[in-house]
This record gives C-alpha cells, structure tokens and sequence, in this order.
C-alpha cells in the first residue's frame, strides 16, 4: 500500500499492500484447515466403501460366522461347486428361483399372504428352513402340516427311505414336527409322538424340502453326528441355490416394488435439478460475497435508570411490606402538600393536617387517616389508599 | 473475485442444451462453461489495487446536522474500471446511501460523495473503501478493500442554544445595557450620570449631587471577569438513561449553554470532564473560541462504568482554581454517591466558592410515581416514592453544606442551571 498525504490533508491509498503472491499465500492458509478436514472425509469415506462389508451377525446368514449362522456350509457348498446367490428382496429371490434351481427360504418372519403365494409359485425346488404354517401349507399345497412339539433337542434316527436322511443317519432335532397323510410325501427324523422333522414331498414336478428346525446346519452344530450330510445333500441337489432370508415385516408387494421401472418421472428430471444445483450454487455466490466487512459500532453502555426502584418494589411486594409502601406514599404525599400550602420542610404532622384540612374543606380527622393512619391491612387497601391521596392532592391548591 | 447476478443467469441458460441433450453430461459441460465465462471476465477486469483513493472530511459537524464524506478516486491502470465503490462506515456515522457505480476510464479521475447524517456524539471513523471492478461481460470480476483513514468528529448537538437568546437578555438587563429605563442591577459600581426620570431614586449618589447642581446617580454593573469552572462527572452514574440520552447528554447541553452565557457575560469559563481521572479539560479560551472549545472537548466524552473519585476530582478543581469562582458540578443526586464522597467535596469546596450542583431527574421516575392500574404498580410507586424522598433529603444535605442545587428532567436542566447563574451573578455571588 502506499499512502501519501496530499495537500489537503487528505491521505491519497494505491492498493491493500498485498500482491498476488501474499493474497495466495493467504487464501492457502485460510483454506487449508476446511480442506484438510475435506481430505479425511474423503479418505474415510472412501475406506468405509472400499473395505470389505462386515460380516452379517443375523442368524442363519450366509456370512455370519456366529455359532446360529450358516457361514460353514455355505462355503462348503461353495467348495463344491454349487453357486450361492444370496438376496434380501422377495422380488429378486422370486425372480431369480427359476426351474432347476433351489430357492432356500431361511427361517424367518414370512407370512403375508401375497409373498407366501409367490414363494410357493416358483418353479424351482423349494427347501424350507422353519417355515411359517402358512408357506408350509402353499408351497405342498395342504400335503404336509406342523403338529405341536415340545420335546427338547434328542438325536434322531431317519427312519424313512430318503437317500438324503439315510445317508445322514442320526441328526440332532427338535421342536415342532412335521405331519403329512399324503403318501406323496417322505416323513424323516419322526419321534414317537411327535411329528416328523424332516419332510420331503415330489409331486408336482418339483421337490420340497422341509427341515421343520434348521439349528442343525449352523456354524455350531454342523459337526455334530450326520448333521452335515443331511445340510449338504438337501441344499445342494441343484447347481444354482438362491438363498433368501426373510425381512420381518416385510410384504410381498413392498418386496417386488423395489425396481421402480420407468417410473413417472421424465428422463431430464435428475440432469435437471443438477442444474438446479448448479444455479442455486452461482447464487449463493453471487450474494455470500459481501461488498466490504461488515462494520461493527462499539456501542455505549446505557444504565437503565429505574433499576434498582424496581427492585426494591419487587423485595417490598414479595415481603408484602405494605406499612412501608404507604408510609412512602403518604410522605411523599405529605411533603408535596406541604410545600404546596407553603409549610417548611420542618413541619410536624398537626400543622399539616391542619392546613390540608383547611385548603381541602375536608375534616381534619379524615386528613389525618389518610396522611397518618394506619397500615393497609391488604393489596387493596393500599391501592385505595394510593388513589385516595392522589384525588387529595388534585383538590389542595396554593392558598 | 466476485460473480453477479448475470452469472446465475448464465448457469440458469443451461436449461436450454438440457432441453436438447436430456443427459447430466449436458449440465457438467455447461457449469464447466459458466466456469471458463468468469474466469475470463475477472482475468480482464481492471485491478481494484490501481485505483488510487482519497477520502475528505470535513474535521467536524453538529450532531443531527448532515455531512459529507467525499471520495476521490482516480484509475492509475490501463483498463477502464467499471463497478462498484463503498465508502464504509461506523453505523452511527449515518452513512445510508454508500454504494456508488463507477465508469473509470484509464487516468481519470471521479469524485463520489456519501451523505452522512450522525446519530451520535464524539469521533466517528470511517472503515475500508471497498472497490469491486467488472469484467467487460459483467458476469464476474474482482474486488479489494483499501485502509483509507477517515474521521469526523461529531459535536454535541447544543439543541439548548434555543434557550440563549433568552438568557441573553436578561443578562443585558443585568448589565443596564438594555434599551429600558431601569436601574442596571449589579454590584459592582461602575460609573457616575445625571439623574433622567425613571430612576430609581435609591441611586441617587447625594454625596456627588452636592458637588454639582445636577442631581447624579450611580450605575452599577454586574461583576465581570470572575471564573466559572464547569465540572462534568462522567462516571457510572452519567451512563444511565434519561430521556432519549443519557444523563451525560444532559450535562453536557447544560455545560454548554452556562458556558455560551458566562462567556458573553465577561467571565472566564473552564471545563473539566472527570471519572477516575480528567476526560477533558477547557481552560483559557475565551470569545469566540470559547464555545468550539468547548464542544470540541465534550464531544468525545463518554460515560464510564466506574465510580467517580471524588477526593481526586476536589484535588483536580483545587488545582485548576487560585481564587474565589463558581464552581458547577453537574452530576447526579444518589444517595449513594453523594456518601461516597460528594458531601465532603461540596463541604470542601464551598468554603472557598460558590457551588451549584446541577442534576438530571430521571423523567421515568415521574411516570413510575404516577402509576396506579394494579396493586402492583402501587408498590412500584411507592418504591419510586422512598427513592425520590431520598434524593430530597440528599438534596437538602447539599444545600446544608453550602451547596446550590438544580435538579431538572433532562431537557430543564440547561435553562434552569443558566437562570441559576443569572441569579447568583445579579445577586453578586461568584
């Protein structure tokens, strides 16, 4: 910057005193923190997205390692050659379970009517884990029922001519069984009095497989006895198994809509708001640039003048002194009249009563309760009071 | 570098490639367009650092009068500056319209002016000049913010100079200079002239009647060239409100209307300006100096949140006076204050001059007093009645210790503090 004094006094400024150079240097320090913080989050964004997804912990997840999950024998299917495909949208498991294939439906919360229809209308194999009465009841079209069970976890003989359950042998069950008075359908793992565990029904050109309790393919139990051979035989009699654990809550129609499709929408909708974007963005720049700082005044300090009278008007009120708000009032009262009918300032009460009376033309013994008397025994009395010498004073003029 | 409205309608023009090519590529192509428009426009906007920039003030003005802050700027570059200038300042210094366009050709030369109209007292500074240049498009272009220094020192407003006339009068009565057939007041003898009808006869001076045949009267005249030391007390109790100012405000109108009247009446006029230390301080100006003097003095005196020194202020006064004088305290009546030490400076002080101490009422007082509607505004009331028998009884201790006192509503307090001049001086007290 230079500043020189010209003849007027005046001072003549060319330039803020900053080149190019210190202007960048300055902007660089004032933008490196906010960048700096951009960085991390760019970085750790970019971590989060790049980093392999944590491991489900649901249970009967494919990729939980967790003793309920199933992360053992999906690899193990996977060792062999089966093709996994996991979904969590009914749509996609519905759409992606074409013939000759294997929808798993996992245990789980599935019972709205729609979706139990759409599951049991597939054309692939079904093998259901745990299923509802319902899906059990679409997807074998009434063959196979559920029969109550209350039996604790006991290792089961097969007991039937299924290849799959032979060749397990004893597998550890429990809990509800299965039924079926269908001779269409292959009961296994039966106890006596309760039902079946296992259930395997061919009619219809397809096979369904029902395993009324799942516990023993888990991480946990696989290795237990035949365990392992009856979960890798049932689940992979196909090339391509589509795994799908259900959502709580969750209905066949919310499940089928997650593809919008074409949608209402006209295809310059999203470029659009883009731009949108773009102009409200030159807009805040355009007015976020102020014309020069803004000034600031320093501003005096201003006393409010009746502070401390509101104060003491609070503390008499709270206490409820009204003796000492009336003898106020009255002094004040009597100090103005005096001084009106031309008193000195050391007058006592009797001359005041007296002169008052007389300006007044009222009794001086009413003057003297008003000026003299007694405390106001409530808030109204003084509020008479306070009126009742102000209608005093209105009426005493200069003699 | 700064954009204006035209950019956000450039970027707004994309919609019509969008409404070709329907794809975000479209819309990435245009903002990379409106990008490159500005980048040119402010690369050949000229550079607000080649605009050399001259601020004048005028070095004062009266409160509620209008000023003007005059900027010259003149382009020492190659490009024609186009844009916006801003003459910035402090908000009480009342400058509204401060944006002026600019079309600065290469080595010429413009003068903006900025009206300002102050809304307070004392030394109002001005802040940066800020230059925003144009590219040739308008779209987007630079702008800096030059230090200029600027200052413009705001006088009191003296709204009480309505009263001098007045007061004036009265004191040309004093001094028998008035067109009326009435004995001057005064006390002090001044001369000897024949006896005309109208006198008044206990003038006649006898003794100079029997050395001539003409029956002589004698004149008098009020006293002349005595000092009059105005002191304003700026501490805590100067800061609270009165009025649509503060108490200060008051005092100071007063100081100035006592200091406008004795100055014309022949009396040599100080101020002092106290709180812990002197504020200001007017000594020796006289005549037509004396009033600039003094307003230039209180215009940048400030009430401060500290309790006055009273012992130190009595030994600022001693100081200042060697003789006999009037001494005007314009302070507050607080009971507190005055136990702090303002009884035993007017007891000091009174021994050897004659003190006025003039005070601001608290007009909010009257109205708190009068208040009647709930029971509670009575115990408001009353508490406003204690408080203003307190000052009664303060008031009446300062007039036992010596003391005149003037307490007034801020506006009263100039003309009753000047017409309690005129009555001690025509009573010859000072």
């Amino acid at each position: 910057m230079s500043a020189v004094v010209t003849t007027g006094g005046a001072v003549r400024v060319v330039g803020d005193g900053t080149t190019a150079r210190s202007r960048g240097a300055r902007r660089w320090r004032r933008a490196r923190g906010p960048l700096a913080v951009l960085l991390v989050v760019v970085v750790l964004t970019a971590l989060v997205v790049l980093l392999p997804a944590p491991r489900s912990l649901e249970p009967y997840s494919l990729d939980s390692a967790e003793p309920d999950g199933l992360h053992a024998v999906a690899s193990i299917l996977e060792d062999q050659g089966v093709r996994i495909r996991s979904e969590d949208s009914l749509g996609a498991a519905v759409r992606a379970a074409k013939a000759g294939s294997t929808l798993v439906v996992a245990p789980g919360d599935l019972w709205d009517a729609d979706a139990v229809a759409a599951v049991a209308a597939v054309p692939a194999d079904l093998v259901l884990l745990e299923p509802s009465s319902e899906l059990l009841d679409a997807a074998t079209d009434g063959r196979v029922s559920t029969t109550y069970g209350w039996g604790g976890s006991a290792l089961r003989d097969a007991g039937c001519d299924d290849p799959d359950a032979t060749a397990a042998g004893r597998v550890p069950f429990s809990g509800a069984g299965l039924n079926s008075a269908s001779p269409d359908v292959t009961l296994c793992f039966s106890a006596s009095g309760e039902g079946a565990s296992y259930a395997v029904d061919a009619t219809d050109g397809r096979t369904v497989r029902v395993a009324a309790d799942a516990l023993f393919m888990t991480n946990g139990e696989l290795g237990e006895n035949g365990s392992a051979a009856l979960a890798l035989r049932m689940l992979g009699h196909t090339e391509d198994v589509v795994w799908y654990v259900p959502e709580p809550f969750l209905t066949y129609g919310g499940g089928v809509n997650d593809d919008p499709g074409p949608g209402i929408l006209p295809p310059a909708f999203w470029p659009a708001m883009l731009l949108g974007l773009l102009v409200v963005l030159v807009l805040a720049l355009w007015r976020g640039r102020r014309l020069g700082r803004v000034v600031t005044e320093d501003l005096p300090v201003v006393v409010r003048p009746t502070e401390t009278t509101l104060g003491r008007a609070r503390l008499y009120r709270r206490a409820g002194a009204r003796g000492h708000a009336a003898a106020g009032l009255r002094a004040r009262s009597a100090t103005r009249l005096a001084a009106r009918l031309g008193l000195p300032r050391s007058a006592g009460a009797a001359p005041v009563v007296d002169a008052v009376s007389r300006a007044s033309g009222r009794p001086g013994t009413e003057i003297e309760d008003l000026l003299y008397g007694p405390p106001p025994a409530d808030d109204a009395a003084l509020l008479a009071l306070a009126r009742r010498l102000d209608l005093l004073e209105s009426e005493v003029h200069p003699l | 570098m700064v954009v204006t409205w035209r950019a956000a309608v450039l970027a707004a023009a994309g919609a019509v490639p969008l409404a070709l090519w329907p794809v975000p590529g479209t819309v990435l192509v245009w903002a990379v367009v409106t990008a490159l428009v500005c980048a040119v426009d402010v690369a050949m906007a000229a550079s607000p650092r080649r605009v050399a920039v001259e601020r004048r003030v005028p070095p004062s003005v009266r409160l509620t009068e209008a000023s003007t802050s005059t900027l010259v700027l003149e382009n020492l570059g190659r490009r024609t500056v186009r844009g916006v200038v801003r003459d910035a300042w402090v908000p009480s210094a009342g400058a509204h319209a401060n944006r002026h366009r600019l079309d600065l050709p290469p080595g010429e030369a413009r003068r903006v002016v900025t009206r300002l109209e102050p809304v307070r007292r004392g030394d109002r500074h001005a802040d940066r000049v800020t230059v925003r240049t144009l590219g040739p498009l308008r779209v987007a272009g630079r702008q800096a913010s030059l230090d200029v220094p600027g200052r413009l020192r705001v006088l009191p407003e003296f709204a009480s100079r309505k009263h001098l006339p007045s007061r004036l009068a009265r004191l040309r009565e004093l001094d028998g200079r008035a067109a009326v057939q009435v004995r001057g007041e005064g006390t002090e003898f001044d001369s000897l002239r024949e006896y005309v009808v109208g006198d008044d006869v206990r003038s006649i001076d006898w003794r100079a009647t029997a050395r001539r045949n003409d029956v002589v009267v004698r004149t008098w005249r009020p006293e002349r060239d005595r000092r009059v030391l105005v002191v304003i007390d700026t501490g805590r109790t100067a800061a609270v409100r009165a009025g649509d100012g503060q108490r200060i405000d008051a005092s100071i109108e007063a100081a100035l209307l006592l200091g406008a009247l004795a100055g014309r009446a022949g009396d040599r006029v100080g101020l002092l300006a106290f709180d812990r230390g002197a504020r200001a301080r007017v000594a020796g100006a006289s005549g037509s100096r004396l009033l600039p003097a003094l307003a230039e003095a209180t215009a940048g005196v400030d009430a401060r949140l500290v309790e006055t020194d009273w012992p130190g202020l009595a030994a600022a006064v001693t100081e200042r006076l060697s003789q006999r004088a009037l001494v005007v305290l314009l302070t507050a009546i607080d009971p507190a204050a005055a136990e702090a030490g303002l009884l035993r400076v007017v007891r000091g002080l009174a021994a050897r001059h004659t003190v006025v101490v003039a005070a601001v009422q608290d007009p909010e007082a009257a109205a708190l007093e009068a208040a009647r509607a709930t029971s509670s505004d009575v115990y408001d009331a009353a508490a406003a009645a204690r408080a203003e028998l307190e000052r009664d009884a303060t008031a009446a201790l300062l007039r036992r210790e010596g003391a005149e006192v003037v307490d007034a509503l801020p506006d009263d307090l100039a003309p009753r503090l000047a017409d309690e001049y005129l009555a001690l001086k025509a009573a010859g007290r000072l």
